[in-house]
């Protein structure tokens, strides 16, 4: 016996950037089973509907990484989606091409500039060649080795993450979630010699352009959590090289300014993630502020119970005390 | 209902219109608001990037003052919301629970793990309950048109936080609705501010927060209202800076959510910290047919 259908009606992205003025919505109404995966519907399509609809796929069981796209706005792979839920909760299943990345043909993106960013950060092992590894027999790591990166291998490169990130939309100078995280696996593996050189080299401009706003880790179909990876990356990097540009060295003025009163003090953050000319150039936007909100002159009143915040810095922040 | 009252930094100091708006509110709905002067603060995110284990120390500190009161504690600030919840999920972690365990120990305190940690916006829609809200209202927000920001940690991630869903969320939605408002439903809603980069390479962050508020607008929003003032920092206060980026004026007003609130409830502009907005909030006054505005 067939299984139930449902009603499923498509809008699905259209454009050819050879012939077409501007993009469009093609509709489409089918019927099927709510349990359909979004890429089986636009096959159904492509087979019995429209042999012009362009759409990249391979292995349709999440693993190769090809289908990702935009259902009802959500960066997803079309073979993991299934049309019940999405019809549930918004009526309809908008399809579109990926965020972030220039579209060739309807549902096709082109690949280079996710792919450009990848090699940005060398994705293989650098060894030392000082002390090669033995071809001869397995190089060995300890379960607690391997751990640190146990979520980044499963990453399938489908640039769902890339498509996600609002930082990667609003610069061009950062790699995106995806290379930071492979960038994590490499920086951890016990049997890479460039740790240092990795972390020093993606620090200007790259790394602490990462916003933590988390869309990338709810946006990946693996489970990789770049969000976290980066976030990881940006305390070794600290470890690794100290406060070398404004991201690493506002997250360093932070700590030491809550050290102090156990409460953000406004004012002097500004100076201390960004010097007297930090101020000098904040000066016309904040008079602009103060004259509104006069309080940002103000020093705050140091919080009750400051010497146990001190404390707990002097614990678990020795490199810091003085 | 009694709660501990965590401000965070912004509301006591810069974005104070928000202590303002929320305690008219709490008082009108029946919220005690308990206070704690050795609070420190969340974070921000920042001791999270520079020493996560410190971050979560900080934050079981806070936690722990709140257990000892036998409270639990209230937030007006998503960003605060996030680094303390994300202090319980990382507490249960046995490495780090034993580190910041023996910290806490060394000033004489304990922490169950157990302090729960609400956003104002979930006791108001949670366990208040919108139709309780919209019971309240004396000065229904008829045609203005609100779009939500709800600021990334109230809501990512999700299975950390425990948050409602954190690509499709509606609490803040209904509670516009209950306000008499009309929700205005854009992609930017659950997308970030920019805030985190502000002081770090500020033409991007502006150029984030300007495609939100366009988004907002482009979906018709008279104005957009947000439970985060980091956010509110990113919208109003530096909005200036995002119309530079984009070219053009934006002209958005954005309330912080208990002002919003404390609007339909019957608060003076005033009652509200409405003066001390960056972009006037005139616009969107006028549209809920005038509220007194001192000169």
């Amino acid at each position: 016996m067939a299984a139930a259908t449902i009603d499923a009606p498509f809008e699905v992205y259209r454009f050819d950037p050879a012939k077409d003025p501007s993009p469009r919505y093609q509709r489409y109404s089918l019927s099927l089973p709510p349990h359909t995966p979004v890429l089986t519907a636009l096959l159904k399509i492509r087979a019995e509907l429209d042999p012009s609809l362009t759409l990249r796929y391979s292995c349709r069981s999440a693993i190769c990484g090809s289908c990702a796209m935009l259902v009802n706005s959500k960066s997803r792979l079309a073979c993991q989606t299934q049309i019940g839920p999405e019809i549930a909760r918004h009526g309809r299943i908008v399809v579109d091409p990926m965020r972030n990345l220039p579209v060739l043909r309807d549902l096709v993106t082109e690949m280079r500039p996710f792919w450009s960013n990848y090699r940005r950060i060398e994705p293989h092992l650098i060894v030392d060649p000082e002390r090669p590894m033995p071809v001869d027999k397995p190089t060995t790591m300890t379960p607690e080795q391997v751990a640190r990166f146990e979520e980044t291998p499963r990453c399938i490169a489908c640039a769902a993450c890339y498509s996600a990130c609002p930082a990667v939309e609003a610069d061009p100078a950062f790699p995106g979630p995806m290379a930071l995280a492979k960038l994590y696996r490499f920086v951890v593996d016990p049997r890479d010699a460039a740790t240092k050189q990795r972390l020093v080299k993606i620090q200007p401009g790259g790394l602490w352009l990462c916003l933590r706003c988390h869309l990338c880790t709810e946006a990946c179909p693996k489970g990789v959590r770049p969000s976290e990876r980066i976030m990881d990356l940006k305390e070794l990097a600290l470890q690794a090289q100290g406060a070398t540009e404004a991201g690493s060295r506002h997250a360093l003025a932070f700590k030491d300014n809550i050290r102090e009163r156990g409460i953000l003090n406004e004012l002097r953050l500004v100076r201390q993630t960004s010097g007297y000319g930090g101020i000098l150039a904040q000066l016309p936007q904040g008079i602009r502020l103060v004259r509104k909100k006069p309080e940002i002159r103000k020093t705050p009143k140091e919080i009750q119970g400051r010497e146990e915040v001190e404390k707990l810095y002097e614990i678990l922040d020795p490199e810091e005390h003085s | 209902m009694r709660l501990a009252y965590y401000p965070g930094c912004v509301a006591q100091e810069s974005g104070k219109e928000l202590d303002l708006a929320t305690r008219w509110v709490a008082k009108k709905v029946g919220i005690e608001l308990v206070e704690f002067p050795n609070f420190s603060c969340c974070g921000s995110g920042f001791i999270d990037e520079a020493n996560p284990t410190l971050n979560v120390a900080l934050n079981a500190r806070n936690l722990a003052i709140a257990e000892k009161a036998g409270l639990d504690v209230l937030t007006v600030c998503s960003t605060c919301q996030g680094m303390l919840a994300l202090a319980n999920s990382r507490y249960t972690e046995p490495k780090i629970r034993e580190r910041v365990e023996g910290a806490l120990a060394q000033i004489g305190m304990t922490y169950s793990g157990r302090t729960h940690v609400t956003h104002l916006l979930q006791v108001l829609t949670d366990e208040i309950g919108a139709e309780a809200i919209r019971r309240q209202v004396v000065r229904p927000l008829t045609g203005l048109k609100v779009g939500a920001f709800y600021g990334c940690h109230l809501l990512r991630p999700a299975d950390r936080l425990r948050s409602e869903s954190a690509e499709e969320p509606h609490s803040f939605e209904d509670l516009i609705s209950a306000l008499g408002a009309t929700p205005v439903f854009y992609r930017g809603r659950v997308m970030c501010c920019g805030f985190p980069i502000l002081f770090v390479k500020e033409p991007t962050a502006n150029r984030i927060a300007a495609r939100q508020i366009e988004d907002a607008k482009s979906h018709g929003a008279d104005a957009m209202a947000t439970p985060c003032p980091l956010c509110h920092i990113s919208l109003d206060a530096y909005q200036n800076k995002a119309e530079h980026e984009l070219g053009h004026a934006l002209d958005m007003p954005v309330f912080h959510l208990p002002q919003l609130v404390g609007l339909a409830l019957g608060a003076t502009a005033e009652e509200l910290g409405l003066p001390r907005h960056l972009v006037s909030t005139d616009s969107a006054l006028r549209k809920i047919g005038g509220v007194a505005v001192p000169a």
